[in-house]
């Protein structure tokens, strides 16, 4: 696996009246599972969308070490996303949407098997999406952002609809994929979720960055919780 | 391309979409070719042409360019289900060059509106000498002559599929997109061409122009002769042809080129 950095700098969008994201800076280290955590609608999705190019931004940019996601050589092979609107078509099968996928990646056929596997899917391979449960959508959106082997994994929430022993086994995969040099980006707006598997923090309020900084000094701030709380009243103060 | 290509045929191949658009192309074609021939012309209201004449012939096949929605439709609905269904992101993800993916879907949907083309044309050309067989009937048309017209209808059935993609990418929004595509066969179309006046420019807008190339300009004359008492203008074969496919052009670089910008939410 490569280091790619993810370099976020300056990112602004506005729909409408709304400034969803106002200046959002911030780096996702390599080796490290940062986690960006803000309340719904505090502007996650969004900045995730653009990192990607989904959604074009007003203003700034978002880099994966050094090139924006639409230069990138080899973008899922890359940057595996699984952001809040992966969908897949009813009457398709798991095996069927991934196929699809790996075809229009680039990638090898073989590698279908090898997510599915990789997220527990093998007794739903060949069923239609149609009878899917939440948890195990959200486990088939994870094997499609696995199909190019990335480097890199940017994740949306991603515990939506998983059941306890999902949420375990999604943060021992995105620990394991950090200890093995990658580089993880995971949305959240359960605290507690992310504390014991992040090594650093970004703190997003109403399209704003509130603070950034390593798992240490969130630490010493007293943890997630109380910081969270802490800067929030005092969002709400200003 | 290449590879967005065979991306977009493993998709097809992994839907239900072939096997219908198998299952429509068979049955629009045949059946309602069928069901007309067998309709004893003197007993029709405008009075139509006999099978044994070239015009009801046209007649007959013309019937097709009626049902030119359906393969509009395959087109609409395969393209805006990528919306429906959120998966556009995550091919947007695997391909971000969003003007190389529309371009791959139109081919591919180009291909499969040929193939639907061929299979529609195939029937009702089945239909019709059957019919003519069945009634004892010599076909007012020679095996050429009636092999162009089916060509000129498998074209059409293609070109249709390809519209249709466009006004799907356009639109986005599946409902819409069905609706536009319904509203102008059912309603702006027909109105279009029976407004004096304003039924100048039918034989220009895409109905007219299939009509001209299938030959079967007889119902638009006798409905336009019998509401405004006024000939209905026409256009040669050659002309409805090229008009047909310039409007498969015009909504392929619209459908490339408009969902570039668009946010994704």
């Amino acid at each position: 696996m490569s280091a790619v950095d993810i370099e976020v700098a300056g990112l602004a969008k506005r729909f409408g009246q709304v400034e969803a994201v106002h200046d959002v800076t911030f780096t996702a280290k390599a080796g490290q599972v940062t986690g960006f955590i803000g309340a719904n609608g505090a502007g996650k999705s969004t900045t995730l969308r653009m990192l990607v190019g989904l959604t074009a931004p007003d203003r700034g940019s978002a880099e994966f070490g050094g090139t924006p996601y639409r230069d990138l050589v080899d973008p899922s092979g890359t940057v595996g996303a699984v952001l809040d609107i992966a969908g897949a078509h009813p009457s398709m099968t798991a095996v069927g949407h991934l196929r699809t996928y790996a075809a229009l990646g680039g990638h090898a056929p073989a590698r279908v098997d090898e997510v599915i596997t990789l997220t527990g899917l093998e007794p739903y391979a060949h069923r239609r999406i149609r009878g899917f449960s939440t948890g195990m959508r959200q486990r088939l959106a994870l094997a499609t952002a696995l199909l190019g082997d990335p480097d890199v994994l940017v994740l949306d929430e991603p515990s939506n609809g998983l059941d306890p022993a999902g949420i375990m086994w999604l943060r021992l995969f995105i620990r394991r994929f950090a200890d093995a040099g990658g580089t993880v980006l995971i949305s959240s707006h359960v605290l507690a979720e992310l504390e014991q598997v992040v090594d650093g923090v970004v703190l997003i309020e109403r399209g704003r960055v509130l603070w950034s900084g390593s798992r240490a000094q969130l630490a010493e701030q007293g943890g997630l919780e109380a910081m969270y709380f802490q800067l929030a009243t005092i969002g709400e103060l200003a | 391309m290449s590879r967005l290509i065979r991306g977009e045929l493993t998709r097809l191949a992994s839907t239900r979409l072939p096997l219908w658009t198998v299952l429509l192309a068979v049955a629009s074609g045949g059946t309602m070719t069928a069901l007309l021939g067998f309709i004893d012309p003197d007993q029709s209201n405008p009075p139509m042409p006999g099978l044994d004449t070239a015009e009801g012939v046209g007649v007959v096949l013309g019937i097709n360019a009626m049902l030119l929605f359906v393969p509009a439709l395959i087109g609409t609905i395969a393209v805006t289900s990528e919306y429906r269904h959120r998966t556009i992101g995550t091919t947007f993800l695997a391909a971000p060059h969003r003007g190389a993916v529309l371009s791959a879907k139109l081919l591919v949907y180009g291909l499969l509106g040929v193939v639907y083309g061929v299979l529609t044309s195939g029937a009702a050309g089945l239909a019709v000498s059957g019919a003519a067989a069945a009634r004892g009937i010599l076909l007012g048309t020679g095996p050429a002559e009636l092999a162009m017209l089916l060509a000129g209808l498998a074209v059409a059935a293609a070109v249709y599929m390809v519209i249709g993609v466009a006004i799907g990418a356009l639109a986005g929004n599946q409902l819409i997109a069905v609706g536009i595509v319904l509203g102008y066969f059912y309603f702006l179309e027909p109105l279009l061409m029976i407004v004096p006046g304003v039924n100048a420019v039918h034989p220009f807008l895409p109905g007219g122009a299939t009509s001209a190339l299938m030959g079967s300009t007889f119902l638009a004359d006798a409905l336009a002769s019998e509401l405004s008492g006024l000939a209905a203008p026409t256009i040669s074969a050659g002309l409805g042809a090229g008009l047909l496919l310039a409007y498969a052009v015009v909504a392929a670089v619209a459908a490339v080129a408009v969902p570039l910008r668009r946010d994704l939410r």
